[in-house]
């Protein structure tokens, strides 16, 4: 079944073209990664995805219906999204923070139902932070916060689930443990998941479908191995590299004018 | 694990029913104290020739009472304002209501109408009508400059305020000083003794559009994070956002109409009850309405006796109050990023 299926979108913003004859389809259960130079449209192209923003022109489907006929109520309950994100001064704990995607499913005097919890359990569970459930949102490492994010979205319980770059303010063990993460999520839950991400090499390894998104009409997407070739990767982001396969693993390896270079001796 | 949320609904109702009691216990001590001291005894022997029973029913519950309604309005309104603002800093004064009911009064007073309505004077109706259209104003002005942001709303309430407050400045300079001599009083905050009725009335109001307010509760949590990512989770933020703001200002406009400008309570209640109570706004909520209720009940029978038989402004009393008080939480609490 197809989760996604974007046909000939464009999109402008003031005017300037920001996304224009964009098509792919994303079929229920893959991992696609979206890579692309800055102001390419990644992130225009997540918001189009949940309906914050409109397309000029084009059709966006989700589940076999249009994007449009969904009212706010019913996207959520299709589709998650964890971004960057502002975490208040006041102190609420990761409990209460996952919890809060049950909110539209709260009863008439604001509180949860069993069931609910059970599902906030679950997803704290399957994140790994369910020992932190008592601790506060601003006293826990920025990794674990992105756990913890990852978990409201999955207690949204929603078959398709978006990421922008959750992976960029933390290091390399973190990175592979919020991939890991990921990957379970699709292969034990039948998860459709979308992530933007700037990292290519982990892109390569984890995901299913690449999405090289470059300015206006330029864009590829298929799997690892169609797109590791140098044109492709180098046109989209305008830098020179090396693709090489190293134990089954696609690798690019970007140069700048420099690279390589040493002090004098 | 079997894991339980901090707050259900079981111990919400608990905390609820204790503040209840708690402002109820200071409501009727308060009543009995002032400068002529009420015996319970003398109280429950209830004749009509009673005079302890009728300065108690006629007098000062009704004052009490009063103080009760604008504290809770004051100190809840505060609350919603700092989680849909997303700043700490923000009071039910933010979006303007102060200088709007400022001028509101000033005209009053300068035009000399004469007139009643609800039981309140021109001061306080042109202070009510004053405060509500700068609110609108501060939104329309709010939204046309910043569509996806509070920013242009937090502006918007400084610079409407800062235009205003020069009017108010204006009309003071050119008024005859004993026109000016009212409102000046007016507007430092002030309680004073109001028919049961008029007192019954605005409580009635208050008490509505509080528990509409608490209905957001769940909503608001969710705003305090982001707007778009409540939106991704199902709720209608615009909706939201645009009830929790009219119902915050309709009530800091009846409190404001009731009482002139009363400084501090609604930014430090908020603060000082999210300490105990955590953030949670279901639960945070009705107890910053109880506590400002509170600390407004105790507040102005301190100023009603302080220099009695002479009385003090309580907006003054907040504002010396609350200034140094907010000083020691702010620093005792300086290690814990969950303040500021």
């Amino acid at each position: 079944m197809t989760a996604i299926n974007v046909e000939n979108l464009n999109f402008a913003y003031n005017d300037e073209s920001i996304i224009s004859s964009l098509s792919f389809t994303v079929d229920q259960g893959d991992f696609l990664a979206i890579a692309g130079p800055n102001g390419a449209g990644k992130s225009s192209l997540l918001n189009l995805l949940i309906g914050q923003l409109e397309p000029s022109n084009g059709n966006i489907s989700l589940m076999n219906a249009n994007l449009s006929d969904y009212n706010h109520k019913e996207l959520a309950r299709k589709i998650a999204i964890v971004r960057q994100e502002f975490v208040p001064a006041f102190g609420f704990t990761v409990y209460d923070t996952v919890m809060m995607a049950r909110t539209p499913f709260f009863n008439i005097l604001g509180f949860e139902s069993s069931r609910d919890r059970k599902i906030v359990d679950a997803s704290l569970e399957a994140t790994g932070v369910l020992h932190l459930a008592q601790r506060e949102l601003n006293h826990i490492s920025g990794g674990e916060r992105q756990r913890v994010f990852i978990a409201r979205a999955l207690a949204q319980d929603t078959p398709i689930i978006l990421l922008d770059e959750p992976t960029s303010f933390l290091d390399l063990k973190h990175q592979i443990g919020i991939y890991d993460l990921l990957k379970e999520m699709q292969l034990e839950s039948g998860k459709t998941i979308i992530t933007v991400t700037h990292d290519l090499n982990l892109a390569a390894q984890y995901c299913d479908k690449v999405l090289l998104l470059g300015y206006r009409d330029k864009y590829h997407i298929g799997e690892p191995q169609d797109l590791f070739v140098e044109k492709k990767i180098s046109e989209i982001f305008s830098v020179e590299g090396t693709s090489a396969i190293i134990d089954g693993k696609y690798i690019f390896m970007p140069e700048g004018r420099l690279s390589g270079k040493r002090k004098a001796q | 694990m079997e894991l339980e949320p901090k707050l259900t609904f079981n111990r919400l109702a608990f905390s609820f029913m204790l503040g209840i009691l708690v402002l109820a216990a200071t409501i009727i001590a308060c009543s009995l104290i002032g400068e002529k001291t009420i015996s319970l005894a003398n109280l429950l022997e209830n004749s009509s020739s009673n005079v302890d029973y009728e300065i108690f029913y006629q007098i000062r519950l009704p004052r009490v009472i009063l103080a009760a309604v604008v504290g809770a309005a004051l100190a809840a309104c505060g609350a919603v304002l700092q989680a849909l603002l997303k700043n700490p800093l923000a009071d039910p004064y933010i979006l303007g209501i102060s200088s709007g009911a400022g001028v509101g009064a000033m005209f009053a007073s300068l035009a000399g109408l004469q007139f009643t309505f609800l039981g309140r004077g021109p001061i306080a109706i042109c202070a009510f009508i004053g405060a509500f259209i700068t609110v609108w104003l501060v939104w329309t002005i709010g939204s046309l400059a910043d569509r996806r942001n509070t920013t242009g709303l937090l502006l918007a309430g400084v610079v409407v305020n800062a235009f205003f407050s020069a009017i108010i400045m204006f009309m003071v300079s050119v008024a005859k000083s004993q026109d000016v001599q009212t409102t000046m009083v007016w507007l430092m905050g002030n309680i004073s003794e109001e028919k049961i009725s008029t007192v019954l009335t605005m409580a009635g109001a208050t008490f509505v559009s509080l528990i509409l307010l608490m209905r957001l509760a769940p909503s608001l949590n969710l705003l305090s994070f982001s707007e778009s990512q409540a939106k991704t989770i199902g709720v209608n933020t615009a909706k939201v956002r645009f009830f929790a703001f009219l119902i915050a200002a309709f009530i800091t406009s009846i409190a404001v109409s009731l009482s002139g400008l009363i400084g501090f309570v609604g930014l430090i209640v908020p603060h000082a009850v999210r300490l105990v109570s955590g953030p949670d706004h279901r639960k945070l909520l009705p107890m910053t309405a109880i506590s400002g209720a509170v600390f407004m009940v105790i507040a102005d029978t301190i100023a009603r006796i302080a220099i009695s038989p002479a009385q003090l402004p309580v907006g003054i009393l907040t504002a010396i109050l609350g200034g140094p008080f907010f000083i020691v939480l702010l620093i005792k609490n300086s290690r814990k990023t969950s303040l500021i």
